[in-house]
């Protein structure tokens, strides 16, 4: 009698105990993650900003600094979309081309109707393509990375065939002075790119949506199991992808004053690669706009710090491969922990 | 047991043991349906335009046919594992630079294999990347396109290498008849692919993996090994298509072959492998191919803008593909997929 009582405690506690463990192994991993991932931004953010600081002559420049705000906002500004694409499990490896677009159909409309029409003509068109994006792949079933890669191609010609493969220059002063105008010294770009930064992070983190979006990236089928409806905002993270890409579109038209078809080839990469360094994880369900933000950053400075130095162009290519290839090594250990922990091999 | 039915059965019939004699007529008739699309666009398009059937235009298709053709024995053997690679325009430009640097010193032979080799290394950068640093494989082989694009624009200083030897031009553009050498090698490096894949336990392992990686790994396959020499493999038959693009243009560049991904990729899908792997059709993807090079060449006869031809390729690539998912779903709720 009195033993049956005492093994059902020890039951029990063992039970209790195992919770406690497993509690305990949870917060581990999620530590562990947390370091990792943000290790892998600060770490090289701040190798990069030193040498910048030593080796580059005129880095901290106003000049440079505000080039790199700049071009980092406008990186921000695309890859924020990106941050919410790929947190969903998904790909658009199509921004760079939906920016082209963007940017021609601005430059265009704004010779043709003025300032704000030509904005909104830019944003709209690529809203419309982030929106062709999503119905691929949601309604037809299209695998993400299969019907970006087309539609980056089909958009690339739609840039080429809107211009003709002429440049378009822009005439309105008002719209080529939104990327060269400061507010209170900081550039508008980057007031911009922290605004709608701002906005992503409170849809990602506080508001339901943001909670379904990471849910569906973490496992879509338990998403669609709980309820949640996973192609609805499937759709709304590749509308928003267009829609940032067009953002950036604009105010990439706006700082060159001059846009053809070509414009921003290859800028997916760029994109992916600053939304895994800053620790979205390319298996979903996590989403990081600060760190989207600070790669974004570091990206630019990498490419200001090797403009300065003279290097050939090409040599950024290859910066950035490393880098993409750094970031995702991070995220593949990062998430190689995150198991070890779980299955309990590491202490 | 499963293994001796997938080899006895003929190429458009190799699909899982379990496919019904319903389900193997269907994919036969989806490669004749293919077949036709292509004689019926040829010949709409001649009789629009009879220049079409000129010899130096049904040349140049089978020139096209061929480096697509060439690239995509390579990528229909990785996408039949259930990998990819977007870096076959990298690969290209500098296995073609290599051949255009080395053959005012050494003789053709050797050239073409210090190309071959180049691409089976890197392809081998590419299957390390995504077997051991666990990068999946569109991402990695995206990274790798760029490096290997810097690494070309870097070797070249940007500038164009010409090919001047004319023994090299001859033998990488002359024909036999209207058959030009480069769809002549197409044809013998799909029948070695088709046998790859379908005669030896390579094949096996790769098709295994394709249509479940992890019961392939308990079944004590080697998959990691298998991965990295099937990058390797592809990375040789980029580099071969390389050489050939060399030839035809007499020079190679870094930018030669941009954007050639997506049509090799779009050849592949479009003669019916699907993309969820598992299971590939060689001759579907040399068709495949020669779908997109009629389709080209039909353009620039029409007088449409080059521009088109992005648009046309992704659309095709895209309703492919939506197609497959379609015709796989309904598979499903029959339980035959």
């Amino acid at each position: 009698m009195v033993d049956t009582s005492q093994a059902q405690l020890d039951a029990v506690a063992s039970i209790e105990h195992e919770r406690e463990e497993s509690a305990r192994r949870g917060a581990r991993a999620a530590r562990r993650q947390s370091l990792l991932q943000k290790l892998g931004i600060i770490i090289p953010f701040a190798l990069v900003l030193v040498a910048g600081i030593i080796l580059v002559p005129s880095f901290l420049s106003a000049s440079n600094i505000t080039n790199m705000l700049v071009n980092g906002a406008i990186l921000a500004i695309t890859a924020y979309g990106m941050t919410m694409v790929i947190a969903l499990r998904g790909i658009d490896l199509s921004v760079g081309s939906t920016q082209a677009v963007a940017a021609c159909v601005a430059a265009v409309s704004v010779n043709a109707w003025g300032l704000v029409p030509g904005i909104l003509a830019g944003i709209a068109a690529a809203i419309a393509l982030g929106l062709l994006n999503g119905v691929i792949v949601t309604k037809f079933r299209v695998p993400a990375f299969i019907a970006t890669l087309a539609t980056l191609g089909i958009y690339r010609g739609v840039a080429l065939l809107f211009t003709d493969g002429a440049p378009v220059m822009i005439t309105d002063t008002a719209f080529r002075s939104i990327a060269t105008s400061s507010l209170f010294g900081i550039p508008v770009p980057f007031v911009l790119s922290v605004l709608v930064g701002a906005g992503f992070w409170f849809v990602l983190e506080k508001m339901r949506f943001g909670k379904h979006l990471v849910a569906v990236g973490g496992s879509p089928e338990s998403a669609t199991d709980s309820g949640i409806n996973v192609k609805r905002i499937q759709l709304i993270a590749y509308v928003a992808a267009g829609a940032t890409a067009g953002l950036a579109g604009v105010l990439l038209a706006s700082q060159l004053g001059s846009v053809n078809g070509s414009l921003s080839t290859g800028l997916e990469l760029q994109a992916i690669a600053v939304v895994v360094l800053g620790g979205t994880s390319m298996a979903g369900g996590r989403g990081n706009i600060v760190g989207t933000f600070l790669a974004s950053l570091l990206l630019a400075m990498i490419n200001a710090g090797l403009n300065l130095l003279n290097v050939p162009s090409f040599y950024q290519y290859i910066a950035l491969g490393v880098l993409l290839v750094f970031a995702l090594s991070v995220d593949s250990a990062q998430r190689a922990a995150v198991r070890r922990v779980f299955e309990g091999r590491v202490a | 047991m499963t293994t001796t039915s997938a080899i006895t059965e003929p190429e458009a019939t190799r699909t899982a043991p379990t496919s019904s004699v319903t389900s193997t007529i269907l994919s036969f008739l989806s490669h004749q349906y293919l077949v036709v699309v292509v004689a019926v666009a040829f010949i709409v398009v001649g009789l629009i335009k009879p220049s079409f059937f000129g010899a130096g235009n049904v040349q140049n298709i089978l020139f096209e046919t061929a480096f697509v053709g060439i690239a995509a024995c390579g990528m229909v053997l990785l996408i039949t594992a259930g990998l990819l690679d977007l870096s076959v325009a990298g690969v290209i430009a500098v296995s073609a630079i290599a051949v255009g640097m080395v053959l005012p010193y050494t003789n053709i032979g050797l050239a073409i294999l210090l190309a071959v080799v180049i691409g089976a290394i890197l392809g081998l950068l590419n299957g390390l990347l995504v077997t051991y640093v666990k990068i999946a494989p569109f991402i990695a082989t995206l990274g790798t396109l760029y490096l290997f694009l810097g690494a070309s624009f870097i070797w070249t200083g940007g500038n164009v290498v010409t090919v001047t030897s004319s023994n090299f031009r001859a033998l990488t553009t002359d024909s036999i008849g209207f058959l030009p050498y480069p769809f002549l090698t197409l044809i013998v490096l799909a029948l070695l692919t088709y046998s790859l894949l379908y005669r030896t336990s390579f094949g096996r392992t790769l098709r295994a993996m394709g249509s479940n990686q992890r019961a392939a790994e308990l079944a004590g396959m080697r998959v990691n090994q298998s991965k990295v020499v099937v990058f390797m493999v592809a990375g040789a038959c980029f580099a071969l298509a390389g050489v050939f693009m060399a030839g035809r243009l007499s020079s190679a560049e870094a930018n030669m072959a941009t954007g050639i991904e997506m049509g090799v990729i779009a050849a592949v899908v479009v003669g019916g492998t699907s993309l969820r792997g598992g299971r590939g059709t060689v001759f579907g993807t040399v068709i495949g191919a020669m779908l997109f090079a009629v389709l080209s060449k039909s353009l620039n006869m029409l007088g449409v803008s080059s521009y088109w031809q992005y648009i046309v390729t992704g659309a095709v690539l895209v309703i492919a593909v939506a197609v497959g998912a379609r015709r796989r779903s309904a598979a499903e709720v029959r339980g035959a997929g």
